[in-house]
């Protein structure tokens, strides 16, 4: 948990505790989401409810630094965040058997309890923004944790202290990661994304500088997001063997398919002739390996 | 390539291709990789600056497996060394204007060379089943096919006449 080496387990958190589970960032097109939880004693419940979190989008950056830093320094509250890069965002999100991002989320809260479970915090109650359905979420939780009371709320961060300290937790371990982000890229980067949600025009401003007709965007950019897909006509075409697979095993979906043509993509078809040598009309040792003879060129 | 010749049904001069490696031919070894995806576009990228494989822990088949990501899409990928005896070749079109008959004899010439391949996968981890991989069982096929055949290999192969 956090980035330090985990202290040993404080006496409190053998008492029944609870925690507050939010996130940060699921909305932008670029940078990680990060989920935090904070959790306390039962008993320290009040003394929390006085910390004065409010609700963390509202408070200022210096503020929320500051907040976190009292949070760290509270003896009686534990913490804990998972920052999930955007490069695993656009490879779960992409792949053939999708994970979208509502079971990426529901995986990051259950596995912060988890690690809290593991450090031997007798976790007794668990409150949570809802992601998706709601009573489906919380079924979801007790099964995986079947001694835990989850309650899943709207809103949860303007109800629970629990809640909204977490959600500073996520924000201001965020807003860091975002700060000090290593790009992998050695191509000319600079650093003004703005707040990374699509609405803000310096993002925007952001995505404009850095687009690349081959590589799309830097890998900071969530290219599964509906964002990226608008500057598919500043991209050149590329065509997957996994989609063309894909669709010739959804095969009657005619409906797609004509979708697709409209916007200039080539038929299934074509796409794999175009991806790899077919080896057609040669023996089977050849077609197995998409050897053909090239005796033209 | 494509199996298209522009040209050659116009003339009948031969094609060409010089294999012998110029000063100017640049070592791409460690270099070439074989995209899970097409790429409609031909042309200078820059890919050192984007493509960055990094190693994983994992292994399979005695294959290292490497990771990078292109378009948001996760990869996988393993780096195979061509097998002694043979190497990669980039070739480029050299034109030539043979003069007497203004005849044009098309030609490739040697523009870099390789001697492995990183081959990636997408939404797979690499194994020695892949396709791509497979196809370097030609050059043990091809050896053994064209190899000089002995009186002895000739009678142990011997059909009987008498049966058929």
């Amino acid at each position: 948990m956090g980035s330090e080496a985990p202290p040993p387990l404080p006496e409190w958190a053998s008492e029944p505790c609870i925690m507050g589970i939010d996130e940060a960032g699921r909305g932008p097109v670029l940078g990680p989401m990060v989920y935090g939880c904070l959790y306390c004693a039962l008993s320290y419940q009040k003394t929390l409810s006085t910390l004065s979190f409010a609700d963390s989008k509202t408070l200022k950056e210096e503020k929320r630094e500051e907040l976190f830093e009292n949070l760290k320094a509270d003896e009686s509250i534990g913490w804990g965040v998972d920052i999930i890069d955007p490069r695993e965002l656009s490879d779960k999100m992409l792949r053939k058997n999708k994970i979208n991002l509502n079971e990426i989320s529901h995986e990051s809260a259950m596995g912060l309890i988890r690690k809290a479970l593991n450090l031997g915090v007798l976790l007794t109650e668990v409150y949570l923004d809802t992601v998706g359905d709601t009573e489906k979420y919380r079924v979801k939780l007790s099964e995986r944790f079947p001694n835990i009371k989850f309650v899943v709320a709207k809103k949860a961060d303007s109800l629970y202290a629990v809640v909204s300290g977490a959600s500073i937790v996520a924000k201001v371990t965020r807003d860091r990661a975002l700060r000090n982000w290593m790009p992998d890229e050695t191509a000319e980067l600079n650093r003004n994304f703005g707040s990374g949600y699509p609405g803000d025009p310096q993002t925007k401003v952001w995505l404009e500088d850095h687009k690349h007709s081959v590589f799309g965007f830097p890998s900071l950019v969530r290219f599964s997001w509906g964002t990226c897909m608008s500057y598919s006509k500043d991209f050149v075409e590329v065509l997957w063997e996994s989609d063309a697979t894909d669709e010739e095993e959804r095969g009657k979906s005619s409906k797609r398919q004509k979708k697709l043509t409209s916007v200039g993509f080539t038929t299934v078809k074509e796409r794999s002739e175009d991806i790899e040598s077919s080896g057609k009309g040669r023996c089977k040792f050849f077609q197995a390996r998409k050897l053909e003879l090239l005796s033209q060129f | 390539m494509d199996g298209r010749d522009e040209g050659s049904s116009e003339m009948e001069a031969p094609i060409a291709v010089d294999l012998s490696r110029g000063s100017a031919a640049a070592d791409l070894t460690g270099k070439v990789h074989q995209l899970p995806c097409c790429i409609k576009h031909d042309g200078p990228t820059p890919v050192s600056q984007y493509f960055k494989p990094k190693p994983t822990e994992m292994e399979v088949d005695g294959l290292k497996v490497e990771e990078a990501h292109f378009r948001g899409r996760k990869l996988h990928g393993t780096t195979v060394a061509l097998p002694r005896g043979y190497s990669g070749f980039i070739l480029g079109k050299k034109c030539h204007d043979q003069g007497n008959n203004g005849m044009n004899s098309q030609g490739w010439v040697t523009a870099a060379t390789f001697e492995d391949i990183t081959v990636w996968n997408h939404d797979a981890i690499p194994s020695k089943d892949d396709a791509f991989l497979r196809a370097f069982h030609w050059f043990t096929a091809a050896n053994a096919l064209h190899q000089t055949v002995t009186a002895e290999d000739l009678e142990s192969a011997c059909i009987d006449w008498e049966l058929v």
